[in-house]
């Protein structure tokens, strides 16, 4: 009976939990995953700033990276291997449509449609939003303090932007997330909101002002900031901005042991598609679950280490007594 | 495997104590959490109402793995007539809540492996785990509803086993 160790068969896992965290785009900055300081952390409370996007299906690999060999001799034959080109692609299935899922499916930026004003014009984006109020001084990340009248205008269930104006700035723009990229000056007031990720749900409303159901992803107002009514989420076909995110994906085997893939770079490389799965196998026609498709490219960083280029790091942490 | 099945049903054993600790049984003069193993009791005609019943059925095993795997088919039987208070009109709110209480005893879907045969239980260094459960469809019979759960027990063999 006593033993000290076990021969581990290969892992076996009921399902996949995605992470995602901002890359930085202005200081193209990745968000470290250090497997060793941070591997065993609580998969339902991941390390900041990693954003849980819950269980995800059909998670696939596909390295292509290609090789070839260096050829001498007569007759050739190969003396060495050299990496021609080094790429790595990655396409999953989310369970759910968030804000963030919504996102990272779509090949563009991602847009928030704003609650429109009376009498607005209409667009394919969402027509110009109700006039955006500004978070007065003891505002938190769960509460943003409004103005009596100001607070008047909005109800709980309701979701909100917090984000500053557009000023005509160029680059990339939005907050703690570049969510879009400004080529050239344009007019829209509103246009940091329409893009930002930095949205709540108010759960409840006081004349005090508006409280949230989950912090704010940038936490507290910035100077500046204004709130928004959101009535929902936009995306086009086309464009020529690409996001950009960290990706962390884990799988837990029954025995404990975890396997780790770690994409510093992911930049979505296909349009906005869905995959529609019917809840009953048997009822093809019936109801069915509409589920966000997103593929990935992944992008390559130069790992400090050794200065080599790679694109994904793979940590395997065997279970406690297994034989490696 | 034997020790397998003892602690797949001594996980779900102690997680219904904190799930309904309500749910008991008297068997052989003593009062215990509503859930037995078929195999371990005296045999019945008819499962008892308003507990859940383990039964082993199949087994399947795999030896082309550094340990040997063995995949156990469990079905969780339960009925109920519902209660004496509402003459047994609950009886379909009685089946819900013991399904309900049936997905909360089977999560998490895994738990360490133990030798109960042993004073005090001595743990093994594997887990035992299981997939998701299948229901199948109420069964009425006058006033009883009755519904199984299968679901797959997987386990290593150690050594020692």
């Amino acid at each position: 009976m006593a033993s000290t160790w076990f021969s581990a068969p290969a892992p076996v896992a009921r399902r996949v939990r995605a992470y995602f965290a901002p890359v930085n785009r202005p200081a193209q900055t990745p968000v470290l995953f250090d497997p060793a300081e941070e591997g065993s952390f609580n998969l339902d409370a991941p390390p900041a700033p990693w954003i849980s996007l819950g269980w995800i299906q059909n998670f696939a690999r596909k390295p292509a990276s290609k090789s070839s060999a260096l050829m001498t001799g007569i007759p050739a034959s190969p003396l060495a291997q050299i990496r021609e080109t080094l790429e790595a692609q990655l396409s999953l299935e989310f369970l759910s449509w968030t804000k963030l899922t919504m996102a990272l499916a779509t090949g563009s930026q991602h847009m928030n449609v704003l609650a429109s004003a009376s009498g607005a014009a209409a667009a394919g984006a969402g027509a110009q939003g109700v006039t955006a109020v500004t978070p007065q001084a003891g505002s938190t990340a769960t509460f943003i303090a409004l103005a009596t009248q100001d607070a008047a205008q909005f109800s709980a269930g309701a979701l909100v932007a917090v984000d500053v104006d557009y000023s005509g700035q160029t680059g990339y723009v939005g907050s703690p997330v570049a969510g879009a990229y400004a080529r050239q000056s344009i007019t829209d007031v509103d246009y940091i909101r329409r893009v930002t990720f930095n949205i709540g749900m108010v759960t409840q409303v006081s004349s005090a002002g508006l409280t949230l159901a989950e912090p704010l992803p940038g936490g507290a107002p910035a100077p500046g900031a204004k709130v928004q009514m959101v009535a929902g989420f936009v995306d086009r076909e086309g464009g020529s901005f690409y996001q950009e995110w960290s990706g962390l994906f884990v799988m837990e085997g029954a025995q404990g042991e975890r396997v780790i893939f770690y994409y510093p770079r992911l930049q979505p490389m296909s349009g906005a598609e869905e995959a529609v799965l019917p809840l009953d196998a048997k009822h093809k026609n019936g109801q069915s679950r509409v589920l966000l498709k997103g593929q990935f490219l992944a992008m390559p960083i130069t790992d400090a280490l050794d200065g080599e280029r790679v694109v994904c790091y793979r940590t395997f942490l065997p279970a406690a007594n297994a034989l490696v | 495997m034997q020790n397998a099945k003892d602690s797949f049903y001594m996980a779900l054993r102690t997680r219904l104590m904190t799930i309904n600790p309500e749910r008991t049984i008297l068997l052989r003069g003593a009062v215990r959490p509503g859930i037995l193993v078929e195999e371990a009791e005296a045999s019945f005609s008819q499962i008892p109402p308003d507990v859940y019943v383990l039964r082993w059925v199949a087994l399947g095993t795999d030896l082309d793995l550094p340990a040997t795997m063995a995949a156990e088919q469990c079905e969780i039987q339960y009925a109920t007539c519902g209660t004496q208070s509402f003459g047994g009109l609950d009886r379909g709110r009685a089946l819900s809540s013991m399904d309900e209480e049936v997905l909360a005893m089977l999560q998490p879907f895994s738990t360490p492996k133990m030798n109960y045969q042993a004073t005090p239980p001595a743990q093994f260094l594997t887990n035992v785990f299981w997939d998701e459960p299948v229901f199948s469809p109420a069964v009425a019979q006058r006033d009883r509803l009755s519904r199984a759960a299968t679901l797959m027990v997987y386990s290593y063999q150690e050594q020692g086993e």
